[in-house]
């Protein structure tokens, strides 16, 4: 199976200190790949390296088989990005939002219909629809940057903590958001903290260590205990 | 795409509360100003008209005298305003509208509202001109101040540059949004001084008026383009909307208020010029420095013989005429190396100006719209320069026809009546057409279009190369 997000000993190096070593990763239509590790282990600085955000001091990313660093439009046509809270203009509507970000995103515009659709799937509810997002909450957010990366049709999302701060149904809700994306071939990374999310949704488990991928496992191969324990032996020192 | 932005910019500038009232309150101050300056031009003009008119009238209408009394009478000559200078008074409130034109001096221009007000008129002298030029420029700040930087702090920015937005288009189309939003604001208020402009201009003076409009709106136009790119450049590059509002408010004053004041008082203290009461004291000395009888006496003894005569009674001519004459010619002199002492000492000023334009797009703008609007320095002293030729011209003929006076007899024989009077044509002033201003100012456009290119390159620059996040930092 052809990997649709791709990291070939890709290293970042802020002065002396040395964000991401040496990451090797490979993720396929249909897998959600979780890095864990705490903060300062590397995972932010992985995601903004495949958004081309940063340059990387040595390795490529690949999206799509392309380097990030020599295609950087390219890549992004396959990119959806999804931070901790998904930014979007506050004196605009949820509709007005999707149809700004997914026109400039794919070059064409939208019907009413479709970005309603789309806003319908990534499950918003209809009255907030055709309200500004200034009222919006976390979860109302994510869900509108769902429905962005719908309408791009983006086959490799990026996912900054997703279910930080969000409330125990919204994280269940977001669950089920994954599982569809997953059905539909995405491949995502997601960047957490939440290590019962990842064991549930995640297809694979990255344990980040000080900018070092130190360890990788499938998540039908460990319990929510063990993977819990295994994740404290890696935090010792 | 650049259209979609744009719209998008639009939008969300309109639902914006701060930034309604403040455009709000600054067209209201843009119109109020307009319609103030325009009630100001229709009453100055139609005074200009009436008072012209009368002068004549009483020029006419004087019983017969001798001709030098006439000329001691004399006439007012009033600086036409043209339609533009509605939009901008430039010098007028400070040197002044009409001149008394009589023999023996060349008086100074009166009604000078800087002189003659109080203190409050200071702040009175409130024009278009200085909306276009302070205000305008403050609602372009506040505008674009969050464009980039505003969206890299709510990381909306780094939303758009992951959906595969070029940074090349997306400032064009903050750019465009912005200019959409001043222009929609702006045209319409041009558009209404343009009507204000036709009713007001005579059928024959239209032509040039509109060439003045036309270089007056590209003026203006360079000068908004040069703000719009100044704060997108910065807004490309601060790291927070503040920084950037605080970094685009230091530019403006210093666009508005340091530097244009640092020029007027370099060029002053380079090329001093003295007071106006110095300059009147001089002549005044330099005028009365002839009267120890000698020349006359030589001119006396020197005509006497050339024409072979030994009184001047029996000379052919009223010898009355030939002295008070000379006496013209030698004020002639002082008038001249005065004013041309002065002129030069103000061109010299003007040199240091232009040269340091270059630090603030105001200076520029400024000399610009004054000179469009026909108030400024060099077309008020076009206009006096005719006054004089024409108050040489009344008082040489006004001479002649005493030279024309029998030699000798009762003082009831020397004088003149109403067909004299007549033959002074009225006077009559032609203003500079639109390339004699050009011609003066074309230094002033190429500034702006020098400080538009340049801001629009920096812009570029720094849009490209500016990243989407707050700061680097690790995680």
């Amino acid at each position: 199976m052809t990997s649709i997000l791709e990291a070939r000993r890709l290293t970042k190096r802020f002065g002396e200190v040395v964000a991401l070593d040496d990451l090797a990763l490979s993720i396929p239509a249909g897998d959600v790949f979780c890095l864990l590790g705490a903060n300062g282990a590397g995972k932010t600085t992985t995601i903004n390296l495949f958004l081309g955000f940063l340059a990387p001091t040595a390795g490529q990313a690949l999206v799509g088989g392309l380097d990030v660093a020599e295609h950087p439009l390219e890549t992004k046509r396959h990119l959806a990005y999804i931070p901790e809270t998904v930014m979007l203009y506050r004196h605009l509507t949820s509709l007005e939002n999707l149809d700004y970000f997914a026109s400039l995103a794919t070059g064409r515009a939208f019907e009413e219909d479709e970005l309603r659709a789309h806003l319908a799937t990534a499950g918003l509810p209809e009255d907030a629809m055709a309200r500004r997002v200034g009222t919006h909450s976390k979860g109302m957010r994510q869900k509108v940057g769902i429905a962005i990366a719908l309408a791009k049709g983006a086959s490799a999302l990026l996912f900054d903590e997703p279910t930080s701060g969000l409330d125990p149904k919204a994280s269940n809700e977001f669950s089920g958001l994954l599982a569809m994306l997953r059905e539909r071939g995405a491949a995502v990374l997601m960047a957490t903290h939440d290590l019962f999310r990842a064991k549930e949704s995640g297809t694979h488990v990255g344990i980040m260590r000080r900018g070092r991928l130190v360890q990788t496992l499938g998540t039908a191969d460990i319990g929510h205990v063990d993977l819990e324990r295994l994740y404290l032996d890696h935090m010792r020192d | 795409m650049i259209l979609r932005i744009a719209r998008k910019e639009l939008t969300e500038m309109a639902r914006d509360g701060r930034l309604r009232w403040a455009t709000g309150i600054v067209v209201s101050l843009l119109l109020a100003a307009l319609a103030a300056g325009w009630t100001r031009y229709r009453d100055v003009q139609a005074l200009t008209v009436a008072a012209q008119a009368s002068a004549r009238q009483h020029w006419l209408a004087q019983p017969p005298r001798n001709a030098h009394a006439a000329a001691h009478y004399g006439v007012y000559a009033f600086k036409p305003a043209l339609p533009l200078s509605f939009v901008d008074r430039g010098v007028d409130p400070y040197v002044g509208v009409f001149a008394w034109l009589e023999a023996h001096k060349q008086n100074d221009f009166k009604y000078r509202p800087a002189q003659d007000g109080s203190a409050v008129e200071r702040f009175g002298t409130w024009t278009a001109a200085a909306v276009l030029q302070l205000l305008v420029p403050l609602v372009i700040v506040m505008a674009a101040f969050p464009t980039f930087a505003g969206e890299r702090e709510q990381g909306t920015l780094g939303q758009l540059l992951a959906a595969g937005v070029r940074t090349r288009d997306l400032l064009l189309g903050k750019a465009l949004g912005i200019a959409a939003a001043l222009g929609t604001l702006l045209v319409p208020v041009a558009l209404l001084g343009a009507v204000a402009l036709a009713l007001g201009s005579e059928v024959a003076a239209l032509g040039d008026t509109w060439a003045r409009v036309g270089v007056l709106a590209l003026s203006y136009l360079l000068y908004f383009t040069v703000f719009v790119a100044v704060a997108l450049a910065v807004s490309a590059r601060a790291r927070t909307a503040r920084g950037a509002l605080v970094g685009l408010l230091a530019f403006w004053s210093l666009n508005a208020f340091l530097v244009p004041r640092g020029v007027t008082d370099l060029a002053r203290r380079a090329h001093p010029v003295p007071s106006a009461l110095e300059v009147n004291l001089a002549m005044e000395r330099a005028l009365s420095a002839t009267g120890d009888g000698s020349d006359a006496r030589a001119l006396q003894d020197s005509v006497l013989r050339a024409h072979h005569v030994s009184t001047i009674d029996s000379l052919p001519f009223n010898f009355r005429g030939l002295t008070l004459e000379r006496g013209e010619e030698h004020s002639y002199h002082v008038f001249d190396r005065t004013y041309s002492a002065l002129d030069a000492a103000f061109r010299s000023q003007d040199r240091v100006e232009h040269a340091l334009s270059a630090l603030s797009p105001l200076v520029a703008v400024r000399a610009l719209s004054m000179g469009l609007a026909g108030t400024d320095y060099p077309q008020h002293r076009h206009f006096a320069e005719a006054a004089e030729r024409y108050r040489r011209m009344l008082v040489r003929t006004m001479n002649g026809a005493v030279s024309s006076y029998a030699p000798a007899g009762p003082a009831s024989a020397m004088s003149s009546d109403s067909t004299l009077w007549a033959s002074i044509p009225p006077f009559e002033y032609d203003a500079p057409t639109v390339a004699w201003v050009l011609g003066r100012y074309g230094w002033a456009l190429g500034v702006l279009a020098l400080w538009a290119a340049a801001a629009g390159a920096l812009a570029l620059l720094l849009a490209r190369g500016g990243s989407p996040l707050a700061r680097e930092r690790v995680r």
